[in-house]
């Protein structure tokens, strides 16, 4: 526990300031090679995930982390030098004032937002009430933003205490905690095969056309849910690593829960239940890939700021880790199918 | 035939396709249109589960480079009548992101005889004065083919007929205008080139049901497979009173817009750039469709099966999803060239 909690400790900086918005995640995917370096072949598919497998004799399991951040990309840039911007992924648009982005060729900007009109509050902005400020004047801002830019949030991680405090904790966190486990775990039982998807921000698209890819006998998704008072009840930040038993477009298999469950007995890991209606993992199209496949949910539990900022208690993350790396090690669900 | 060269346009499909009725889940009569201009120029055609056309085109000889599907979808946006009043009057509802503004006062023709019937709803001096400036509710709404009673209105319409926009071609210039030229302009590009045999593996696909929720794309890819997908569309441009050139963008007239990222899709980068590389050797003017906005078949395609490269080009219309648009035939022409030479950078540069 203490060895991964260093791992994730000294992965996670890496990973979060890593450039990643959905669709153009080169730069995780670079930084995740390099934490895989020696472990063995890593593949990348048409829709941008990362594919990283142990063959072995037991039944074919997949573990999915999503592994791209909220961005946004250039609508247009207007005569000032300032830009226009639409999001990409799940972020509403004041979460996003006062975020620093970098862009794929290193310019640099940050997001502004015209103040509402007609009495609305800040909550209530429209994306397109949101500007790029380049810096530059009019004429360097058109040579280095053109329309389709795409910017991900510079992400500064701040600790505070066993606090992370940063931008692309989901789920960068998820993807440390997975590298981490892949490190600790000697002799799988299973044939493993790791999917770090991409585009999961934009509807699950990775793990579509991934989990497809894989096709796997059964699965298990590492996310970071953000929690809602008034959605998920008393599950709280600091204490464990979630269980999904429901989300938008997900309902877990009872022989995929009952293994992360005997896993998480195994490791000692006091673990909390997720339940929630508005958001979705990736869960939800690996559960329906191809004709189904039994699927679990583990999200790191993690609070919004209310801006660009998330926070996440580091021993959450190391639990996680902690967790995966157990349950690689436990003895396979019985068969696939189940009783759900 | 040359790779060089790219092929003619060919107008008088544009024309056909824009004229045939095709609402999203009847998209017999332009699949017929569509079929008849490709027949004799194709090595299998068929009719999937979904009612898509699909064609295959295996260049003779030995195979080069990746197996490509060009898709794009038949059916336009319309309305289904759904009642039928005592006093003859029809009630509908629309099949399609239609915009309720444009709805009263429009002629629309029903099923497939011919039959007319006009968007009524109440007469101005009778609409309470508080809702004068409001748009009519569709149920507020009703066809009036000029019959009597239900029954006489029976006999020449059924619940579940079809509705769509009268509207006849016509050429201005450069200008054309048409009813439903999303798609139809990217059907009418697709057969042009089609009948000139890409010197690629080839599977073409006019899709169906694209304009409520992209359906047909999806079980076309999961047969047909490919390498990677190039949607052809017809793409609304954004000319408006009061905006200037850069909010406007895409422009009608300026060139083939390519798409970087809608609500459905990010497009493959690397497909984009060949793309636009391709563009740049062969002199054709491009634009950007403006990021966030829109859908189209590509987004499926794209996730189907283990993943499929995809992009997507279009003429840029004005006036899409209402009762004319208008696209510039330079802009279908370039779209046919930088597809075809596209195809051929294709043989070349696609690992």
């Amino acid at each position: 526990m203490k060895s991964l909690a260093a791992s994730v400790d000294s992965l996670l900086p890496t990973l979060l300031s890593a450039f990643g918005p959905p669709g153009r995640e080169s730069g995780v995917r670079d930084a995740l090679r390099r934490a895989l370096r020696g472990m063995g072949r890593v593949t990348e598919d048409a829709t941008g995930n990362l594919h990283w497998r142990r063959p072995g004799k037991g039944p074919r399991l997949l573990l999915a982390a999503p592994m791209d951040a909220p961005g946004v990309i250039v609508t247009r840039v207007d005569g000032t030098g300032l830009a226009r911007v639409a999001i990409l992924g799940n972020r509403s648009p004041a979460e996003l004032v006062g975020a620093s982005l970098r862009f794929e060729d290193d310019a640099r900007g940050l997001l502004g937002c015209d103040r509402p009109k007609g009495g609305k509050n800040g909550s209530e902005l429209e994306a397109d009430q949101l500007f790029l400020e380049t810096g530059l004047g009019p004429k360097e801002a058109n040579k280095r933003f053109r329309v389709g830019s795409v910017g991900a949030i510079e992400d500064r991680p701040i600790r505070l205490g066993d606090l992370w405090c940063a931008a692309n904790l989901d789920n960068r966190a998820g993807c440390a905690a997975v590298v981490a486990a892949l490190r600790a775990a000697h002799a799988p039982r299973y044939d493993l095969h790791v999917v770090f998807s991409a585009q999961s921000d934009l509807g699950a698209r990775g793990a579509i056309t991934g989990a497809f890819g894989v096709d796997p006998e059964t699965a298990v998704v590492v996310d970071v849910a953000h929690l809602d008072a008034k959605e998920t009840g008393g599950a709280a930040v600091g204490k464990g690593p979630c269980l999904g038993l429901k989300e938008s477009g997900f309902l877990a298999h009872p022989a995929a829960l009952a293994l992360v469950k005997r896993a998480a007995a195994a490791a000692r890991v006091k673990t909390q239940w997720l339940i929630r209606e508005s958001e979705g993992s990736d869960a939800r199209a690996v559960r329906a890939a191809r004709t189904g496949v039994p699927t679990a949910l583990i999200a790191i539990p993690a609070r919004r700021s209310g801006g660009p900022v998330s926070f996440v208690h580091a021993r959450d993350i190391a639990q996680t880790a902690d967790l995966v790396a157990r349950l690689l090690q436990m003895p396979p669900p019985n068969s696939k199918g189940g009783r759900r | 035939m040359s790779r060089d060269s790219a092929p003619a346009f060919e107008e008088r499909f544009l024309e056909a396709f824009s004229n045939a009725v095709g609402v999203s889940g009847g998209e017999e009569s332009v699949r017929t249109a569509v079929a008849d201009a490709v027949k004799d120029h194709v090595d299998t055609l068929e009719v999937d589960a979904m009612g898509s056309l699909v064609a295959r085109i295996a260049p003779s000889g030995r195979r080069r480079g990746p197996h490509v599907m060009l898709c794009a979808h038949m059916d336009e946006v319309g309305v289904m009548i759904t009642g039928i009043e005592s006093d003859g009057r029809l009630r509908f509802r629309k099949v399609g992101g239609i915009d309720s503004r444009i709805l009263v006062g429009q002629v629309f023709r029903i099923g497939g005889n011919g039959l007319r019937g006009v968007a009524g709803t109440l007469p101005p001096h009778l609409i309470q004065r508080a809702d004068r400036d409001k748009v009519a509710a569709i149920e507020d709404l009703y066809l009036d083919i000029g019959a009597a009673s239900r029954a006489e209105a029976q006999e020449r319409v059924a619940i579940g007929d079809y509705a769509t926009f009268d509207t006849t071609y016509e050429r201005w210039g450069d200008t054309r205008k048409g009813k439903a030229f999303d798609d139809r302009a990217g059907c009418a590009v697709l057969a042009s080139l089609v009948r000139s045999r890409p010197p690629i593996p080839v599977t073409a696909v006019w899709s169906v049901q694209e304009e409520v929720g992209l359906r047909g794309a999806a079980g076309a890819a999961r047969r047909v497979a490919p390498d990677l997908a190039i949607v052809l569309e017809g793409t609304a441009s954004g000319e408006g009173p009061g905006l200037s050139p850069e909010e406007s963008a895409p422009l009608m007239g300026a060139g083939p817009a390519l798409t970087v990222q809608d609500r459905s899709l990010m497009a493959d980068a690397r497909l984009v750039d060949l793309i636009e590389r391709t563009a740049r050797r062969r002199k054709i003017p491009t634009q950007w469709k403006r990021p966030g906005i829109g859908g189209t078949d590509a987004g499926r395609i794209a996730i189907s099966g283990a993943g499929v490269p995809a992009a997507v080009i279009s003429v840029p219309c004005r006036y899409i999803h209402a009762p004319a648009a208008y696209l510039d035939i330079k802009d279908a022409r370039r779209t046919v060239a930088l597809v075809w030479h596209t195809l051929d950078s294709l043989t070349k540069e696609w690992p």
